[in-house]
């Protein structure tokens, strides 16, 4: 089969699934797909939505609340195709249509329980962003704030409650992948650290405080040293303003 | 017109070196007595070709290059024939995937086998196939086993005399796995040797209940051949389901281990256990090495394995005595491995909970697949590992009928991530002799020259040079795509090559014409 003729089988077959998900989830309540769906659930989702699917560096799932929609055709068209500028890939390459439909089976068996609210104030929570706390010297929702850090324009959508209550009080416990600390010392003993954009066997970039890159060859330097650490300092803010500031990023959910 | 044939084949240099199977040769070395690239002249090593295949999906593929031709299994059930001069496909061989089958691990395919004028390859619906090599069309098709019951095929064949034999993988989805040989005439099953014995078999009284007929066992790896003792060696992996062994009591027999199977009859000649009953997923598929080892003072026909939970073995071909072991990484799940039975000295409180638990290596190892190399300039086995650990949890998952039954999954520690290293090991005792450091998990395999090179990649995108002897980093070249696929070395028209695929591409390096 020539490459062109592949394409168009692929395309067509994608349509196909495209056309599955404007479908009710034919597995719903059937018992070895729920069975099926939890092990393959354990397995590719609970790295990030836990073990539970009660949210860590992605949503909670168990709310019954779902960014993207509550359907059957959403919830498909979100494993199947991912969520564009967030995290969640998609698992069509990975998983036939049924496989996805077992894994919303099981979702199912488990969504309904209403997220605890948290008892703060998002607009308090805003004014210690750009004020006292200063998250914002580093971090960006939208046009407004800085760069060295993640972009937290809908970090409500991506994260956990739970997940950023950790992230506040211990920055490096679950770091964001590509936000570790690269230290790099120079041949002349001169010492730069910054946030690493790029690593390998034989080079790094980092973003340094003031949000400039630098690019070094590691043949060239005297050290490059990567650690799995935040440069963000524990927040330490009084419990009620905590739970101000965590009610703001819960709050952030993008252009929706 | 006449005159015109007869001078083709001095169009083959008369020094020109192939790769005619999976291992370069039936022991399984990746070492190729190609030297035009050095240690010295390695730094000068640039591209000659790229073919880009336009499929997507991770490339694992071990070339076979014979006649100025390379034959190469891409993902999805693609290949292709490329020209040795200027990597231009010559033919594209594709196949749809049907529908409901069920991959641990990615549409993956790692290689053709050759005998005469026809290639084999496994199709991912557990399918073997012989092809046309002039032509890329398919010449007959034999069904392995049935993919509702979770089978799959992703291995490279090997060919054994008239015989094309493979194996299967399935063991994440209740399978009970096997290895199998073929007429490379007919594509007629000649023999399968189930690697998780029925009742009344051998072995058999290792499994309770009716277990074994989810036993797992997946052979997805090339095995090596020792045509003097005509035996085929061939690693097995987990029980299934893996994590949960509350299902299965028992040491789970062959699972996990290292058989070596008459080549005439596919009858067990012995086998060797490495982890008995497994439940942090330890496959033991990687490459059995057949070398002969100096055991203190007598020289020893061994089959060597970096095995997958943290441990290199040496143990005696003949009869599957274990000669030498000795841990290459972080191990924390046995205290060592008895020299006489070859059982581990177990650690308490290692194994997978509810709640989660910690256990090193992680699940994919130690070493895993990736393709290993010996050199016999060095006498140094070399492969890759991952040096970390994991967070085991498991749970009570019923089985359903050819889908995913892993009775749960495997945490990382977000504060200590995995690394990965290339090890170099004396083969008789597994003393380390250098270990490069690799800035993440190993992905691609090893190549071993008699330029006194060892060839390898990184998930980062890297191929590079090492020195043999001493693990120095001599050459580099980014890609642009994961390495996955080992390299590989071959002459044509009297220059070395070293080629490789990365992302999805094919890549050929030579040193420049002076």
């Amino acid at each position: 089969m020539s490459s062109r003729r592949f394409l168009v089988r692929a395309a067509l077959f994608l349509s196909a699934l495209a056309a599955c998900a404007q479908q009710q989830n034919p597995l719903t309540g059937n018992r070895d797909a729920i069975e099926a769906g939890k092990g393959m659930f354990r397995i590719y989702c609970s790295p990030c939505h836990g073990l539970g699917a009660q949210g860590g560096r992605a949503p909670d799932l168990t709310t019954g609340q779902f960014s993207a929609g509550s359907s059957d055709a959403a919830l498909f068209a979100v494993v199947s195709g991912g969520v564009a500028g967030t995290e969640m890939p998609g698992y069509s390459s990975r998983f036939d249509a049924d496989g996805i439909w077992r894994i919303l089976a099981y979702l199912r068996t488990i969504s309904g329980k209403p997220a605890a609210p948290i008892d703060g104030d998002p607009a308090e929570g805003g004014k210690l962003f750009w004020g006292k706390a200063a998250c914002g010297s580093c971090h960006r929702i939208g046009p407004r704030g800085g760069r060295l850090g993640p972009v937290l324009t809908s970090i409500g959508r991506m994260r956990s409650a739970s997940y950023l209550r950790e992230a506040l009080l211990d920055p490096g416990a679950r770091l964001t992948p590509g936000y570790n600390t690269v230290t790099v010392v120079n041949r002349d003993g001169s010492t730069i650290v910054g946030v690493e954009k790029s690593f390998d066997a034989f080079s790094a970039t980092i973003m340094d405080s003031s949000e400039r890159f630098h690019s070094f060859l590691a043949a060239e330097v005297r050290s490059i040293q990567r650690e799995t650490r935040s440069l963000m300092p524990p927040t330490r803010l009084p419990a009620r303003d905590l739970n101000h500031l965590l009610a703001f990023l819960v709050s952030l959910r993008g252009a929706e | 017109m006449k005159k015109i044939l007869l001078l083709l084949p001095c169009l083959v240099h008369a020094q020109d070196s192939e790769w005619l199977t999976y291992g370069l040769n039936h022991a399984g070395w990746r070492y190729a007595e190609l030297n035009q690239i050095d240690t010295a002249n390695v730094a000068r090593l640039s591209p000659a070709w790229i073919f880009q295949t336009g499929i997507n999906g991770k490339f694992e593929t071990t070339p076979i290059v014979r006649d100025g031709l390379m034959y190469i299994t891409a993902p999805t059930n693609h290949a292709f024939a490329l020209d040795l001069l200027s990597g231009r496909p010559i033919w594209h061989y594709a196949k749809p995937i049907p529908k409901g089958v069920n991959l641990c691990c990615g549409q993956v395919n790692r290689g053709f086998a050759i005998r005469g004028d026809t290639l084999y390859k496994v199709n991912l619906e557990s399918t073997l196939v012989a092809i046309d090599a002039k032509t890329g069309q398919q010449l007959w098709e034999s069904q392995i086993d049935d993919v509702k019951l979770g089978y799959s095929a992703t291995v490279a064949p090997l060919i054994v005399n008239d015989m094309v034999v493979i194996g299967i993988a399935g063991a994440e989805f209740g399978s009970r796995d096997f290895i199998d040989a073929y007429d490379a005439e007919t594509g007629k099953r000649r023999w399968r040797f189930y690697t998780v014995p029925a009742p009344g078999e051998p072995g058999s009284e290792t499994w309770t209940g009716d277990a074994w007929k989810r036993g797992g066992g997946s052979t997805w790896i090339t095995g090596t051949y020792d045509p003097d003792l005509n035996l085929i060696y061939w690693g097995t992996g987990n029980p299934g389901p893996d994590l949960d062994g509350s299902v299965r009591p028992g040491d789970n027999l062959y699972t996990c281990s290292l058989l070596a199977l008459d080549a005439s009859t596919g009858k067990r000649k012995w086998h060797f256990q490495f982890t008995p009953h497994d439940v942090h997923d330890w496959d033991s598929t990687s490459d059995p090495v057949l070398i002969d080892i100096d055991h203190r003072g007598t020289k020893r026909k061994a089959v060597v394995m970096a095995n997958r939970n943290g441990f290199y073995y040496a143990l005696d071909r003949a009869d599957g005595k274990l000669l030498a072991v000795k841990s290459y990484t972080k191990v924390t799940w046995a205290d060592s491995i008895d020299p006489e039975t070859g059982k581990p000295n177990l650690v308490a409180g290692q194994e997978p909970t509810e709640e989660g638990n910690k256990s090193c290596p992680g699940m994919g190892g130690g070493h895993n697949w990736q393709a290993t190399a010996y050199s016999p300039k060095t006498d140094l086995y070399y492969f890759t590992s991952t040096d970390g650990c994991a967070i085991y949890f498991k749970y009570a998952q019923d089985y359903v009928e050819g889908l995913w039954y892993q009775a749960s999954t495997v945490g990382t520690i977000p504060t200590e991530p995995a690394q990965g290293s290339i090890i170099a090991v004396k083969p008789a005792t597994g003393d380390i002799a250098w270990r490069y450091p690799l800035v993440s998990p190993p992905s691609a395999g090893l190549l071993a020259t008699s330029g006194g090179l060892v060839f390898g990649g990184d998930r980062e995108g890297y191929l590079f040079a090492l020195d043999a002897v001493t693990g120095k980093v001599l050459w580099k070249f980014q890609t642009g795509g994961t390495v996955i696929a080992p390299p590989i070395t071959y002459s044509f028209r009297g220059k070395q090559y070293v080629a490789v695929a990365a992302g999805s591409a094919m890549l050929a390096f030579a040193l420049p014409s002076q």
